[in-house]
């Protein structure tokens, strides 16, 4: 019979431990719930404070697993509120900087890399592959050099110009447009390629004035070239305009520090007068103040409009000849002023005014 | 109009002081211009000074201006005298091929009003009571 009773016994104390643990559950949800107010975490707590019970029901004395159950949730839940205040203080730690996708950004994605392959695509052949086996196999100059019996610098140069002229592909591949005239491309490649004498010659600043198209296209090609110092760019649209330019101008020459406050006043005057004219003629156009160290220290002011040209330039130079109010001394007075002074104007097209003066002139 | 004035516009007696506070450009300069002209018949001014000192340039258009405001007040009955042109501006003036016509000129604002009171001679009632609020 005692062998009996001792097998009953053996083979009772699991179940009721867990019939015990079922009956603290209604218990245990009540202390959760009235210190946690988010149903879904309230509910874990509570399955982990069941959890750790069960497991203690073996060592827990009977009649105090109740006792012991409510403890336990309190610890749990305290567990809890620390953890989650500990992840609330380091929370800038792990904060994701990515952005989270967009719907639309698998497409953006996909008309990037049609753009580039399509940018790619119009490479020659050579430039083409130097391109790919440089960035993306990622060999470096010298042993692409001695591949193609060139030197690494040569190599490097045609990267660059591959670069430059990648860069005014995916452009015009990203935006759809083909270039409406035949100067677009060298024009957009100058400026890609960041080459001033090429600009001068393709006359870029010009063309920029005459074409929308080159207009847009080359504003993120001009901002990925460094900061200039040297250079000021300022674009007319008004009146104020002319004082922003004469004062630019001043204040770039005056940096310099071979121009007395006579010739910054006349530089000034100078490029008030051809500003003016820019306003008033054309309505709108850009004057470049720039720094010159050939063939001597000097400053150079281009002032361009696409607006309706001199027909008459010699006589525009006269002194006494004009059609507005202003004495007709703007041009004949900027000559005066500067020590060099060029006009260039085409009827229907546009002029451009170029001046420099000299330092330590006078 | 905020910010800082541009101008000023004060009255002495029978005589007017303008002063041009910084760089105008060509619609600030016109306002200016209207604006004197108007002011010179109001107060009934005989003379006014235009202080340009703080000019960094005075390039065709604003020289035509001073030209043109000097012209109009002596046909209003007031003479206009221009003071304060620093000595680069006024090298500039005379390399670019201008010069302000009629409109007298003194060196500062002091040499201005003595060159007024010389001129607009004999002070009449409204000069004297300059003299008596000064």
């Amino acid at each position: 019979m005692p062998r009996v009773e001792a097998a009953e016994w053996v083979g009772e104390p699991p179940v009721r431990d867990t019939d015990a643990v079922a009956a603290l559950i209604p218990m245990v949800r009540r202390i959760v719930a009235a210190r946690v107010a988010d149903v879904t975490a309230a509910e874990d707590l509570v399955q982990e404070t069941l959890a750790r019970v069960l497991a203690a029901s073996g060592r827990v004395e009977p009649g105090m697993l109740e006792p012991y159950a409510i403890a336990t949730a309190r610890n749990v839940v305290a567990t809890a509120w620390r953890e989650e205040d500990r992840q609330r203080r380091n929370q800038h730690r792990v904060v994701d900087l990515t952005a989270p996708d967009l719907p639309e950004g698998g497409l953006l994605a996909e008309e990037e890399r049609s753009a580039v392959a399509a940018a790619l695509a119009r490479l020659s052949e050579r430039d083409r592959q130097a391109l790919l086996a440089h960035e993306v196999s990622g060999r470096d100059t010298r042993s692409l050099a001695s591949e193609l019996g060139s030197t690494a610098g040569a190599v490097a140069a045609q990267l660059h110009r591959a670069r430059a002229r990648l860069r005014v592909e995916y452009l015009l591949a990203r935006d759809r447009t083909e270039p409406p005239t035949e100067r677009c491309r060298p024009v957009l490649f100058a400026l890609s390629s960041g080459d001033r004498r090429r600009q001068r010659e393709v006359d870029a600043g010009r063309h920029l004035l005459e074409c929308d198209v080159c207009a847009a296209l080359s504003q993120p090609l001009l901002e990925r070239a460094p900061q200039r110092d040297d250079e000021v760019r300022i674009p007319i649209g008004g009146d104020a305009d002319v004082v922003a330019a004469r004062q630019a101008a001043r204040e770039l020459a005056g940096r310099l520090g071979c121009f007395s406050p006579t010739d910054l006043t006349l530089l000034a005057t100078a490029v008030s007068e051809v500003t003016r004219n820019i306003v008033k003629f054309a309505g709108s156009g850009e004057v470049v103040v720039e720094v010159l160290d050939e063939p001597r220290r000097g400053v150079q002011v281009t002032a361009r409009d696409a607006g309706p040209g001199i027909p008459d330039v010699e006589r525009a130079l006269q002194d006494g000849y004009s059609t507005y109010a202003g004495l007709g001394l703007g041009l004949p007075g900027a000559r005066r002023l500067m020590d060099e002074f060029a006009i260039a104007s085409e009827v229907g097209r546009g002029t451009t005014v170029t001046m420099t003066r000299w330092c330590g002139n006078r | 109009m905020t910010g800082p004035r541009l101008v000023s516009i004060l009255r002495q007696g029978s005589y007017l002081i303008a002063s041009i506070h910084t760089a105008l450009d060509d619609t600030q300069m016109t306002a200016f211009q209207h604006d004197l002209v108007e002011r010179i018949g109001r107060d009934r001014a005989r003379g006014v000074v235009i202080d340009v000192a703080a000019l960094d340039v005075l390039d065709s258009f604003a020289s035509w201006t001073l030209r043109t405001i000097g012209e109009v007040a002596r046909l209003r009955g007031a003479v206009t005298v221009v003071v304060g042109i620093q000595p680069e501006v006024a090298f500039a003036m005379v390399t670019l091929g201008m010069d302000t016509g009629s409109v007298h000129t003194a060196l500062d604002l002091e040499e201005g009003l003595e060159f007024l009171d010389r001129v607009v001679g004999p002070r009449r009632p409204a000069a004297a009571a300059r003299g008596g609020s000064a």
